[in-house]
């Protein structure tokens, strides 16, 4: 019973991360029926402007260790949000009015783009955190000895997605980026500045991705130029299983994915588990294509 | 206007010159195939720099031959599939011989091509067994081969008193031979072997496989995958309060696994390798590393670009020794003739089968502040 609960919490945090990056797939896919391809990208993005202001500014030197993070973490938000703001409208705009096979091209070059870029600015070795950014600590549940940044990004990513929920739902910038989604001509019909929507919902996207590059830097401490790869494809395996298009879908495809990856990995192989999480894919695109949240096809976002 | 048509005729001349002249001395080109980038970029940076280094060293001595040696460097991005394309791209430029690569399944896409050509290929970190195994007349490594280093595993965990022992492997060519090697010699032994599994490489994130470890409860864990994941283990291990011994296969001999774990995480780690370059005391080894220190700053990271190193010196040294670039000739020469070269690691010489022969492996600790101390 002890391997399922630390495998429950392991699968969380990890599955936390996931859901940070697939809400940003989700986002931009609800808004503008395209998979941005280079979105894992930014995530990474968010993981190397980190390393450098962390080191640059030392900002815990003169904040304190808890303060200096969540200044970095909401400065690197700032920052991948105009990247993503930049990258629609140099990679994304012009193609707006042609078919969407050119976009998904698009976005593959600009993922290409990036990852090369960074390997040229930062080099091509494995770049590292500081040791001990913040106390190692550990809390004992049950027996269970879970780190404390852990926990922190568990919660983190829970209150950023539960922002990104409330911001939707309840302001009136929300319910305009849920009226684009649901039809842009309409949208801009009744006076909403689609284009204004759409740099918004690629400032926010990017801002929560480039919030979990830096969450994995400090966490994980290893970065290097490529691990966006494969974060991305996680986040989009999690962004179709929640149902792609949803926010509370993405947060759960991700919750959920994590923990699949992590009992799989338990009880099944640990070799397996890449296998495990695209297997659960298949079977829920089969019994239930449109994800498990993705009901209301009428209202995506 | 007259005068600058004047300077521009005499520099078109002089460019016309030094062009045909560049075109007219034929220069021996030696291919050099390496991960520049991808996650082993910082190896093959090395080597490029060490081959270079080295190539530079030969040419302001007179060169080989009578002709100038030129690298053509082709990038693997340690990816099979890049490999082959890299392999055959080298092996449409003329080149006499090629070094390379690091890894084992990136070296194997490329075994073919280059026997296919006739091009001499010596590896300098492909330690997979089955590589000089298939008979490829070519084909020659630096580096020992894994059931040596499974030999020497066992032993010093039999040495060290380990009896519950687990193995991780991440299924690359490389090291799921070594685990499988290692597993069948400890049972033959009568250790228990208590956890076999693989994990993804390229992760962040092993707490998952790290928990099901303690899970087994081994009294020592066998990791024979590469630095990057073998620092992110120790790490992790570190924060879940786990304090089993680790031991490393000669692929997690490099210091950025101690940037990666954290020196407190790193102290104590074995790992199994030849030795690293400041550990060999041969006059060749030091003179190579001065001047290595003199032109890059710092010196090479680990033991495997330098074999690459070796791999470039049996090639010019078959050269000189043949007076030819003929692929059969020198074949030959480094099977049968080329007897206790000295290299920068020490004494080299080729078997029939292409692999190195000799003793190599060591044993390393990481201290407390991260660096590799040899084991008596």
């Amino acid at each position: 019973m002890e391997l399922f609960f630390q495998q429950l919490t392991n699968g969380l945090a990890i599955g936390g991360i996931y859901a940070l990056i697939a809400l940003g797939y989700t986002m931009v896919y609800g808004v503008m029926k395209l998979i941005n391809f280079a979105h894992g990208d930014l995530f990474t993005i968010g993981a190397y402007l980190g390393l450098t202001l962390l080191t640059s500014l030392g900002l815990s030197n003169y904040l304190g260790p808890v303060t200096g993070v969540l200044v970095l973490v909401v400065m690197i938000m700032v920052l991948v949000g105009i990247v993503g703001v930049l990258l629609e409208r140099v990679a994304y705009r012009p193609l707006r009015q042609a078919d969407r096979l050119s976009a998904v091209v698009s976005a593959l070059g600009a993922s290409i783009f990036f990852a090369n870029a960074l390997m040229l600015i930062y080099g091509a070795r494995f770049r590292v955190y500081p040791h001990n950014i913040l106390p190692k600590v550990s809390v004992n549940i049950m027996g269970l000895d879970i780190p404390l940044i852990r926990i922190l990004m568990l919660v983190a990513s829970l209150v950023l997605m539960a922002a990104l929920y409330f911001f939707v739902q309840k302001t009136k910038t929300g319910t305009a980026i849920r009226a684009a989604a649901i039809d842009q001509g309409a949208a801009k019909l009744m006076g909403i500045d689609v284009n204004k929507i759409i740099s918004i919902v690629f400032f926010i996207g990017p801002a929560l991705g480039g919030a979990a590059g830096v969450m994995v830097g400090m966490y994980y401490g290893q970065i290097n130029f490529t691990m966006g790869w494969v974060y991305g494809l996680k986040a989009f395996i999690a962004a179709v299983l929640g149902g792609i298009g949803n926010i509370p879908g993405a947060m759960l495809g991700g919750l959920l994915l994590g923990v699949i990856e992590a009992l799989g990995a338990a009880y099944i192989s640990i070799a397996w588990k890449d296998a495990i999480a695209f297997f659960v894919l298949i079977v829920i695109l089969i019994v239930r294509p449109t994800g498990i949240l993705g009901e209301r096809v009428a209202d995506k976002v | 206007m007259k005068r600058r048509l004047f300077w521009i005729g005499l520099s078109v001349v002089f460019t016309l010159i030094l062009g045909l002249n560049g075109a007219w001395a034929k220069s021996i080109k030696i291919g050099l195939m390496c991960p520049l980038t991808g996650s082993w970029a910082s190896e093959g940076q090395d080597m490029k720099k060490i081959v270079e280094l080295l190539a530079e060293d030969i040419n302001a001595q007179g060169g080989l031959l009578g002709a100038d040696v030129e690298i053509v460097v082709e990038d693997d991005g340690g990816d099979p599939r890049t490999a082959a394309l890299a392999a055959q791209r080298l092996a449409t430029q003329d080149i006499v011989g090629v070094i390379g690569t690091y890894g084992s399944s990136v070296t194997e896409a490329s075994q073919n091509i280059f026997d296919e050509f006739k091009i001499i290929q010596i590896a300098n970190g492909s330690t997979a067994i089955r590589l000089t195994e298939k008979g490829l007349k070519y084909f020659f490594r630096t580096c020992p081969r894994d059931d040596e280093q499974g030999r020497v595993a066992v032993k010093n965990l039999e040495k060290m008193g380990y009896k519950r022992i687990a193995i991780l492997h991440d299924n690359t060519t490389y090291s799921k031979g070594l685990a499988d090697e290692a597993k069948s010699l400890l049972e033959e032994k009568g250790l228990e072997v208590v956890f076999y599994d693989a994990l993804t490489p390229g992760e962040r994130d092993y707490t998952a496989i790290l928990t099901k470890l303690k899970a087994a409860n081994p009294e020592v864990v066998f990791f024979t995958g590469y630095y990057p994941e073998a620092g992110l283990l120790l790490r992790q291990k570190k924060e879940m309060n786990w304090n089993v011994p680790f031991i490393g296969g000669d692929a997690t001999n490099n210091p950025d696994l101690v940037k990666i774990a954290g020196k407190d995480a790193a102290e104590g780690f074995y790992f199994l390798s030849p030795p690293v370059p400041q550990d060999l005391d041969s006059k060749e080894a030091k003179e190579f590393l001065a001047a290595y220190v003199k032109k890059y700053g710092s010196a090479p990271g680990s033991v495997w670009a330098v074999l690459s190193g070796d791999a470039f010196l049996a090639i010019a040294e078959a050269i000189k020794g043949t007076k030819s670039t003929d692929p059969d000739r020198l074949a030959d020469y480094l099977h049968n003739e080329l007897k206790d070269m000295p290299g920068l690691t020490g004494k080299i010489s080729f078997n029939s089968k292409g692999d190195r022969v000799g003793d190599l492996y060591r044993l390393y600790r990481v201290d407390a502040d991260g660096k590799f101390v040899l084991q008596p």
